[in-house]
């Protein structure tokens, strides 16, 4: 048999994010709409600049639990007809909370739009919070925090949150709340956020999907035009900058006697994507250190040793500030060395790139772009994050577009901007890193303060 | 109603590989994806969990393939690809832009036909403690992460093709052989034992020329095939397994043995266990988290398989302090009712509804449509079960899943599977009205 010879590639066309077309309402809600030919399920995505800093300190939680129950009963329906009628238009439909707002996500078959949008006004204009339902909330939370708890990669996280953020800084507590703050929400807290905050003003909704033949400001001006603005202007993302933990630069270990595996976090403060010098070459970065089986944590961790199944990095920008984390399990017998390796390795930026890991970084972001953005509901998650961040969607292209510049230099002076400011690479190795370790402390804990990374705290949920 | 037609091209190369092409010009990318009739339904005793630790081997390199070339060189091109591994097959995909195809479809063809030139001891060994360490992370070190595993073992009968899971036995892993590998590859990797599915952007006539390009030089292989087992009856009675560990709370798998996937009788299943546990305002929600309040969550899932049988599951996060056994006998006095009753006109209509939404949803995308296209082009012999499913969930009728209820989802014949928290350790535990310290967020 001949051998067949290895096929050239063509190199791509350059490719846009699909344009968007605004309308604004009189009160103050933005519509985006994105026409994708061919997507038949229509994406709805509602984004409202709600901070989780708006919650009473004693309460926090309340904006989780009122996301939660907005469709739990409404004026002209209860709570089983309300999932009775979403269903029999086949909509899908939920709603949460996160650092950047409140958002609300709803899909539906192109047919249904106008009685999904007609839903969706009920959800925001006339929910009624039972008294039963908030209380159901509540202790469905209330058993969430305990499932969090138990599971590794989430117990991770939030020890992270509550060593790398500032005691007094919402980010260093559970989004959701916690059993403490959860156990003491009321109908009545409820229904006073709800009332003050999701409001009009200052929201955007996205609508992406196969439009032809829909006046789609038509039916969102019939169904929502008459929600009400609020009592207030309000900017459309928030800007608060979220304030680190004096003493973030340390080694938490929590103890799970007998785990058979050692979760990692690993994290350090980041940039956002007004960044100097730009945004496109830290999601370079992340790639190169650790978004693939080639980057260079796996080629060690997984392919050279078999210490772990995958570890990923990435940045992830806020409005002001961001985090870069790396995350991921190791064979427990395997924890003080994958974490001398792993530390290692995210300092070996100091020493620089070559020009084939950023070729190969920038070559999968932007080649990938146009397949990553296929799908209606892609691309309505991408225009609402980006509205969220004060930005839209023509970012994105932009983004795109410079990232086709990106080199070796680039990279570098990114990664050096990025060190230089979280004190990571300056003193001794494992300096300005946050480092969560979730595993078994009493086999682990030794050699993980041998390794000299830093000062090791070690926590014991009762 | 949305009409369902996607455009489907076939054309089977003279060495047995069958070649499905769906044109979407849309994007400027190309789904491939490649579904090889071989799963860990075809492993044998002391040897499971092979067909998956093989699939990893697949990205170690193969004739003109360096290791890790496989994922390097595509990721390059800007391609998006995995492999995974299930009960009836395996599955290798990347979706890459279209100047990248040709280049997919070689590195494809050197695996699936020279990889025995490239497998060593050193990247079988490697890749060995690479699955354990998924098996720890997905399974050993997850609350209910074993569940799937004791739900097979329990529905299905020892020695049946399902009764052990892709991830398999480490021990039988520890015993694998490069021998192993070689024998693997040659029973089961060929061209008339694989569908390669393209959609996306690409003509059927480019798509069928570039398949015979890089595909065509294969050999057939010698297909040592089975029949596949005549279908598994229901439980004869009620058989149960506990767990009693370290879970945040109780947890109940009530299982059914189904019909094999596809057939009328599955898919009037497959509507009961949505109207009983699969959607928001199914029955057991209703009676269970919105009435009785004894549980926080409830679930209804079928998985259709084709080795004479299928499965069933409603789950049940138990609420604390509910009693764990008048929560099984309400699931199972509500499946009772519905088996009686059938289901209602609203029922169906959300079901219908809900399929549509979530069928064109799982649709949208080119990768997961050649997935769903090489899975019915290889295990039932009709890739255009993509255009038809909705219409066949749409014809089934009351009566239908009244009688396929009655028959396949009776009580009598559950499998039950729980997870129960460990109370063992809860000394003086308050009632459930108390903040107990020991349930504090606040730790040490």
């Amino acid at each position: 048999m001949t051998a067949v010879t290895r096929p050239v590639v063509a190199p791509p066309e350059p490719w846009d994010f699909p344009e968007g077309s605004a309308h604004d309402l009189p009160n103050g809600l933005r519509l985006l709409t994105y026409d994708v030919p061919g997507q038949y399920v229509v994406s709805v995505r509602l984004g409202l600049p709600v901070s989780l800093r708006d919650e009473p300190r004693e309460r926090e939680g309340v904006a989780s639990i009122m996301s939660r129950t907005l469709d739990e009963g409404t004026a002209e329906h209860t709570a089983e007809e309300f999932a009775r009628l979403l269903e029999r238009k086949g909509v899908s439909f939920g709603a949460g909370m996160a650092d950047a707002g409140l958002s609300l996500d709803l899909d539906v078959v192109k047919g249904n739009l106008e009685p999904a949008l007609d839903l969706l006004r009920q959800i925001l204009t006339e929910p009624v919070f039972p008294q039963t339902e908030v209380a159901r909330q509540v202790r469905t939370r209330l058993a969430e925090i305990e499932q969090e708890r138990s599971v590794a990669a989430h117990r991770a996280g939030l020890e992270f949150v509550r060593t790398f953020y500032a005691a007094e800084d919402r980010s260093s507590r559970p989004t959701g709340g916690t059993r403490e703050t959860v156990s003491s929400i009321t109908r009545e807290d409820v229904v006073a956020f709800h009332a003050e905050h999701v409001v009009a003003a200052g929201g955007t909704l996205v609508v992406a999907g196969d439009l032809a033949g829909l006046d789609v400001p038509t039916i969102v001006e019939a169904a929502l035009g008459g929600w009400s603005r609020g009592p207030r202007e309000r900017e459309r993302y928030l800007q608060h900058a979220a304030a680190l933990a004096p003493d973030r630069g340390r080694i938490v270990l929590v103890s799970r006697p007998g785990s058979v595996q050692t979760e990692f976090v690993v994290g350090a403060p980041g940039p956002d994507r007004s960044v100097e010098g730009g945004w496109a070459p830290y999601p370079v970065l992340g790639f190169v250190l650790g978004g693939s089986p080639n980057a260079r944590i796996d080629a060690v961790l997984r392919e050279e040793k078999g210490y772990t199944y995958g570890i990923r990095s990435s940045f992830r920008p806020r409005r002001r500030g961001g985090v870069f984390l790396t995350s991921g399990s190791v064979r427990a017998d395997s924890t003080a060395e994958s974490l001398r390796l792993l530390v290692e390795i995210l300092e070996s930026g100091r020493n620089g790139f070559s020009d084939k890991e950023i070729r190969s970084g920038v070559d999968f972001i932007s080649k990938t772009a146009p397949g990553r953005y296929a799908t209606a509901d892609t691309i309505a998650d991408e225009a609402v994050g980006m509205a969220l961040d004060g930005r839209t969607t023509a970012f994105t292209t932009a983004n795109l577009r410079d990232l086709a510049t990106v080199d070796r230099s680039r990279v570098e002076a990114a990664y050096a901007r990025f060190a230089d400011e979280a004190g990571i690479g300056a003193g001794a190795p494992g300096a300005g890193w946050t480092i969560v370790i979730v595993g078994d402390a009493s086999a682990q804990l030794e050699a993980v303060e041998d390794l000299g990374l830093g000062d090791v705290t070690v926590v014991t949920d009762a | 109603m949305t009409a369902i037609s996607y455009p489907l091209a076939e054309h089977t190369l003279a060495n047995g590989l069958r070649v499905i092409v769906s044109e979407d010009h849309t994007v400027p990318n190309v789904a491939v994806n490649l579904w090889v009739g071989v799963g860990s339904r075809h492993e044998t005793q002391g040897r499971t969990g092979f067909a998956h630790l093989f699939e990893h081997l697949m990205f170690q390199g193969s004739r003109n393939v360096a290791s890790g070339e496989h994922f390097s060189a595509l990721m390059d091109e800007g391609a998006r690809l995995n492999a995974t591994t299930w009960f009836d097959r395996t599955n290798y995909f990347e979706t890459v832009p279209t100047g990248a195809l040709e280049l997919a479809l070689w590195l494809e063809a050197d695996r699936h036909g020279h990889l025995l030139d490239a497998v060593t001891q050193e990247n079988l060994d490697n890749q060995r403690d690479v699955v354990k360490e998924e098996k720890r992370q997905r399974y050993d070190n997850v609350p209910y992460g074993s569940a799937l595993i004791d739900i097979y073992a329990t529905v299905f009968p020892e020695g049946h093709p399902y009764h052990h899971p892709t991830i398999g036995s480490m021990e039988d892993l520890d015993a694998a052989t490069l021998e192993d590998v070689h024998a693997f590859f040659r029973a089961h990797y060929g061209p008339n034992n694989t569908v390669l599915t393209l959609v996306g952007d690409v003509t059927p006539e480019e798509g069928f020329a570039a398949a015979e390009t890089y595909f065509g030089p294969l050999p057939a292989i010698e297909l040592q095939t089975r029949e596949r087992h005549p279908q598994l009856p229901p439980l004869s009675e009620p058989v149960r397994l506990d767990r009693v560990g370290d879970v945040p709370n109780d947890r109940i798998y009530v299982c059914f043995r189904l019909p094999v996937d596809t057939t009328p009788d599955y898919l009037a299943c497959q509507v009961a266990v949505d109207v009983l546990g699969g959607l928001a305002s199914s029955r057991l929600v209703r009676r269970l988290v919105r009435t009785d309040e004894t549980a926080v969550a409830v679930g209804g899932w079928t998985m259709g398989l084709v080795d004479g049988v299928g499965l069933g599951t409603i789950t049940v996060d138990v609420s604390v302090g509910a009693d764990v056994e008048q929560v099984e006998a309400a699931v199972c006095e509500e499946i009772r009712r519905f088996l009686d009753e059938g289901p209602d006109a609203a029922e169906l209509e959300s079901v219908i509804a809900d399929t549509e939404r979530s069928w064109l949803s799982a649709l949208a995308s080119i990768e997961e449509r050649a997935d769903h296209i090489s899975h019915h082009a290889l295990l039932t012999g009709d890739p255009a079960y993509v255009n038809t499913f909705v219409d066949r969930i749409r014809a089934v009728t009351a009566d239908q899943v009244r009688k396929a209820g009655a028959a396949w989802l009776d009580p009598a014949s559950r499998a039950v599977v729980r997870y129960l928290a460990d109370t063992s350790k809860d000394i003086d535990q308050p009632d459930d009205t108390a903040s107990s310290d020991k349930d504090s967020e606040e730790a040490a």
